[in-house]
């Protein structure tokens, strides 16, 4: 298939790694400096039982600021997409259940700001859908352009 | 092995190895929470407190006399919005105590109530304060679609005064 053949793919595919990578890097900072913040932002969801709360909140930003290095530097670019494309699936169910119980908060996305700044809305699902996007489109199209994985594989 | 059986060994391989990253960074945040100084427990020792503000709710509402017949009309759900205490120790005959609080919103039951009791003017009073618990249920429930709501300017002093 000619779409699937097309040159431009190696640059797009490049550019979106790099956003991505950008994305959840700069989401993770704050959540890693500040875990009570974002413990406090993950129970606001009223999705997950108070006892898993803090785990999570320990655990989700090292796994998005290494899925965001392992896009930045190009090693392992599919499973770390992979990675992403999971997360953003999760922000997207969180969200929705979030807005149909009606709860009028903060996203917690990147920084514990309060709900005048960051409020979750129909916009924030529409960004999130579009970035899982992104992560779908570099996990089946990316070519590994200025990567460690091709590096690697040129070696072999 | 088929071009099929290789992409799916691929896919496979994919996912496994993701979940092993996943496992890896997840272990790396529980061991350096662990080391931190202001790391968090893992499990909360008490519960974590969330404020989620309610939407507001609000809807246009009339300004009521104390003196206009359409208090005492038999065609007027009638709304007391102050607390119980203050309802039982006096109150207008035939009102409706709902008290008005701040966070929790008015319950759907009590909306549904006051739709199917069929009556054309729905009148709230409250403590005739600033700001007034009577204008403030009034707007919610004006809010939640019930038409033709007011409130009594002044609320129940005002209303007390009149008696």
């Amino acid at each position: 298939m000619k779409f699937f053949e097309w040159k431009g793919h190696r640059f797009i595919g490049f550019v979106v790694r790099l956003y991505l990578a950008y994305i959840f890097i700069y989401a993770s900072i704050h959540k890693i400096i500040h875990p009570d913040s974002f413990a406090v932002d993950v129970a606001t969801y009223q999705i997950l039982p108070q006892s898993l709360v803090n785990i999570f909140a320990v655990t989700l930003p090292y796994v998005e600021i290494g899925a965001g290095l392992m896009l930045l530097v190009g090693f392992k670019i599919r499973q770390g997409a992979l990675l992403v494309c999971l997360m953003m699936v999760m922000f997207l169910m969180a969200l929705v259940i979030a807005l149909a119980k009606g709860l009028n908060m903060s996203c917690g996305c990147f920084a514990s700001q309060g709900v005048e700044e960051d409020p979750i809305s129909f916009l924030t699902v529409l960004r999130d859908l579009a970035w899982l996007l992104l992560g779908v489109y570099v996990l089946i199209f990316d070519e590994s352009f200025l990567s460690i994985d091709a590096l690697l594989r040129r070696r072999r | 092995m088929s071009s099929e059986g290789l992409a799916s060994r691929d896919a496979k391989k994919i996912v496994f190895e993701a979940f092993l990253f996943a496992v890896g960074f997840s272990a790396l945040g529980v061991v350096v929470n662990l080391v931190r100084s202001d790391g968090i427990p893992l499990v909360p020792r008490a519960p974590i407190e969330i404020f989620v503000p309610c939407k507001e709710v609000s809807g246009e509402v009339k300004v009521l006399d104390p003196s206009d017949s359409l208090v005492f009309s038999e065609e007027t759900f009638l709304i007391d919005a102050r607390e119980k205490e203050a309802y039982e120790e006096w109150h207008i005959s035939g009102a409706k105590n709902i008290p008005f609080d701040y966070l929790e919103g008015v319950d759907d039951a009590e909306v549904r109530e006051i739709v199917r009791s069929s009556k054309k003017f729905v009148v709230v009073y409250g403590d005739g304060q600033d700001p007034d618990s009577g204008e403030q249920l009034a707007k919610e429930l004006a809010g939640k679609g019930i038409r033709n709501v007011h409130f009594v300017k002044g609320g129940a002093k005002a209303l007390r005064f009149r008696q």
